[in-house]
């Protein structure tokens, strides 16, 4: 590890022009000083030594100078380039042949063959030829000396095989070296990115056992509604402690061993099998369970009023609410039950009928005897009324009517919230029920000053209740006639419309504002026009009116302008009279 | 008031004295012979066996025996059981009016109601039961 550091550390794994040309300028330098100053030694040409140590000395400063700038390692190659010739000429200067320094061409020779491709060894060899001819080209003849060029021949073949095997070590040495930084660099990558996979596992994880802590705590905490889970059986796989509180049975005693429809009543069960007509998937074994999921089973989540039975025989209504449980494919597994007591509704809905019944009863009474007592005043036949105490009679007589209508009105509005609410059907023309209804608008619309216009089509059936249409339409008539001054008139209309009829109340009163127009059909609110106005009424007639209308299975709709007049519409369903079906 | 100049008994029974004396006063008006006025059901129940009347105005809402209870009563008793029995009640709905008819109830009167249509009403019942006995 120490000797890697500091190889490392003087550069040697890529060395700098300075650092390869480094042995060559001391050998050089020790050759050039030997050379001066050890007696035996031959110097043929001072000259030639002193012009070598001067251009490998240039060499080296051009490479000390280059070594700092990567960039610049290309020209790297002109320092060996030199060494030859300088090498060349020190052989030269110390004895050609006989140099005793003739290894030191083996230095550039290796710098060439060591870089990368095969042109370096021709490089290589280009050098080393110029080195060991020199001498040459620099006056010696090849006749007096032809063994030395036949030396320098084969010094020439010999270092150009050198040069092509350091070429060939090199480039593989080279090559193996990259494959290894390459295989070094994917496993840094993979490494980093196992890390990175580490670090989201654990986050996920985290996140998991955040939202696996949160499900508990929730399921932990909804202790007043019942949830329970079964597989496609029924079987109990899942029970909270809603459900343990609310059929009084631990889980340990449920889970693996009950099945759902053990705590509902059989008959209930029974009797919606039986409206399914025992649905597609019911089992011989097993009706019950069946129409209890049927919906579910076909992917529909369906909320219904059923009863469960406690562990202590006791029965509690329920609203149940039954979903389908899916595995990851979205296959049915199994079904949630979720189910809410009903018992303090029950109880509530019981109390409110209760309440509506003993306020009938309680208000009517007294009005009986106050109307029944002002009649046998006015009737009395043994004392004559002077005419002021029979409009005084009059005023009581009316307000104690508004009075009976107000009780009326709450009880049918009550009626009509809790479903009980009757309507004698039978199919009639629906033109003579409008116009009694005007006809009875009338001694008031004239008292009003109010005229009334009628547009009515006759012959339209419909499959009503004529007291209840005779209702709808005398509110709105009334509603119509309190809203519109005096010099006004109210327009009753009947048209075909399709499958529909409408029947239209437009006057030409103060209107309603368009902010104030959704409101109009909620129970006991008034329209700032008729509070304004000081127009009498609590705010029922239009409730009982649509109420009406929608339990003939239409609706009704409305259009104001303030100031111009409103209109009023029911829409209710036509019937085709049998002749005119017989007809077509 | 019958053809031999007998007069149809009745009695009353309702628990608010006002309209107690509201039906008898209806009652006298259409010339019934009114034998008896009861507060609640268990007398109005006592008062029928004593006088066994031709006929009975009785409220449905009152204590003890309800209207509707008298009504069984007096069907099933082999005594009483061809009386002529008005109903009174306070109950707009249908199903009431069912309930009380078929108790056996002849007639049904919604509160409020109109003395002077009553005593109309009660003067053509007469005659029938006037004629059945």
């Amino acid at each position: 590890m120490k000797i890697a550091a500091l190889y490392k550390r003087l550069g040697f794994d890529a060395p700098s022009p300075l650092l390869k040309q480094a042995p060559t300028t001391l050998l050089v330098l020790v050759a050039a000083v030997a050379a001066m100053t050890i007696p035996g030694l031959l110097v043929t040409s001072p000259v030639a030594v002193a012009i070598a140590v001067i251009a490998v000395g240039a060499a080296t400063v051009f490479a000390a100078i280059i070594s700092p700038r990567e960039s610049l390692w290309d020209w790297g190659l002109c320092v060996p380039a030199v060494d030859f010739f300088a090498i060349g000429l020190l052989r030269y200067g110390t004895g050609n042949n006989n140099t005793v320094f003739a290894a030191l061409i083996a230095l550039p020779i290796v710098w060439f063959a060591a870089e990368e491709g095969r042109k370096f060894v021709v490089y290589s060899a280009i050098g080393a030829a110029i080195t060991v001819f020199l001498p040459f080209a620099l006056g010696l003849t090849i006749a007096d000396n032809l063994d030395l060029f036949l030396r320098a021949g084969f010094t020439v073949i010999v270092y150009t095989f050198a040069a092509a095997v350091i070429n060939e070590i090199s480039h593989t040495a080279r090559h193996r070296l990259d494959k290894v930084r390459k295989l070094a660099e994917q496993s840094r990558v993979m490494l980093a990115e196992s890390v990175q996979h580490a670090i989201e596992l654990k986050q996920s994880e985290a996140k998991v056992r955040t939202a696996e802590r949160m499900f508990r705590e929730i399921w932990v905490a909804v202790t007043e509604q019942a949830i329970i889970g079964t597989d496609l059986t029924g079987l109990v796989d899942a029970f909270n402690p809603g459900a343990e509180k609310m059929l009084g049975v631990p889980f340990g005693e449920v889970q693996g061993k009950l099945h759902i429809d053990e705590f509902h009543v059989e008959e209930e069960l029974l009797e919606r099998a039986r409206d399914l007509s025992y649905p597609a998937g019911a089992t011989v074994l097993n009706p019950g369970f069946s129409a209890l999921v049927e919906s579910a089973r076909l992917g529909v989540a369906e909320v219904r009023e059923w009863s469960y039975v406690r562990a202590d025989g006791t029965t509690i209504p329920i609203e149940l609410s039954v979903t389908p449980r899916l595995d990851k494919t979205g296959e049915i597994v199994g079904y949630l039950f979720v189910a809410y007591d009903q018992t303090k509704a029950r109880e509530v809905a019981r109390l409110k009928d209760e309440f509506v019944g003993l306020i009938s009863h309680e208000l009517r009474t007294p009005l009986s005897s106050i109307l029944g007592y002002l009649e046998l005043m006015r009737d009395d036949d043994e004392t004559q009324l002077s005419d002021s105490q029979l409009r005084y009679l009059g005023v009581a007589e009316r307000n104690a009517h508004r009075l009976l209508r107000l009780v009326g009105d709450l009880l049918f509005t009550a009626q009509v919230e809790s479903g009980k609410f009757n309507l004698d059907q039978k199919e009639q023309d629906l033109a003579p029920i409008l116009l009694a209804s005007v006809e009875s608008a009338r001694p008031v619309a004239a008292a009003a000053g109010i005229t009334l216009h009628t547009n009515v089509v006759e012959g339209l059936l419909v499959n009503g209740d004529s007291v209840r249409l005779g209702q709808a339409c005398d509110n709105l008539m009334s509603n119509a006639i309190k809203f519109t001054p005096s010099g006004g008139s109210v327009t009753l209309g009947l048209q075909p419309d399709g499958d529909n009829v409408v029947i239209t109340v437009q006057d030409t009163g103060m209107g309603i504002a368009a902010s104030e127009l959704d409101k109009l059909f909620s129970r006991f609110f008034r329209a700032s026009t008729a509070t304004r106005n000081a127009v009498p009424g609590v705010g029922l007639g239009l409730v009982i009116t649509r109420a009406i209308i929608r339990a003939h299975g239409g609706d009704m709709g409305v259009t104001s302008e303030e100031g111009v007049g409103t209109c009023f519409s029911m829409t209710l369903p036509v019937v085709q009279p049998a002749n005119v079906l017989a007809g077509a | 008031m019958t053809d031999s100049g007998v007069k149809v008994s009745v009695i009353v029974a309702d628990d608010d004295p006002d309209i107690r004396s509201l039906v008898a006063f209806a009652t006298q008006k259409a010339g019934l012979d009114l034998v008896d006025e009861l507060g609640n059901g268990d007398d109005a129940w006592d008062s029928i066996v004593a006088f066994k009347p031709d006929l009975a105005v009785l409220d449905v809402a009152m204590p003890g025996k309800t209207g509707i209870d008298l009504c069984r009563l007096v069907r099933a008793h082999d005594e009483v059981n061809g009386m002529h029995i008005v109903l009174l009640s306070a109950a707009v709905d249908e199903a009431s009016q069912q309930l009380g008819r078929d108790a056996g109830a002849n007639d049904y009167l919604i509160k409020p109601f109109s003395p002077r249509e009553l005593a109309e009403r009660l003067a053509l019942i007469a005659p029938t039961i006037g004629a059945r006995a």
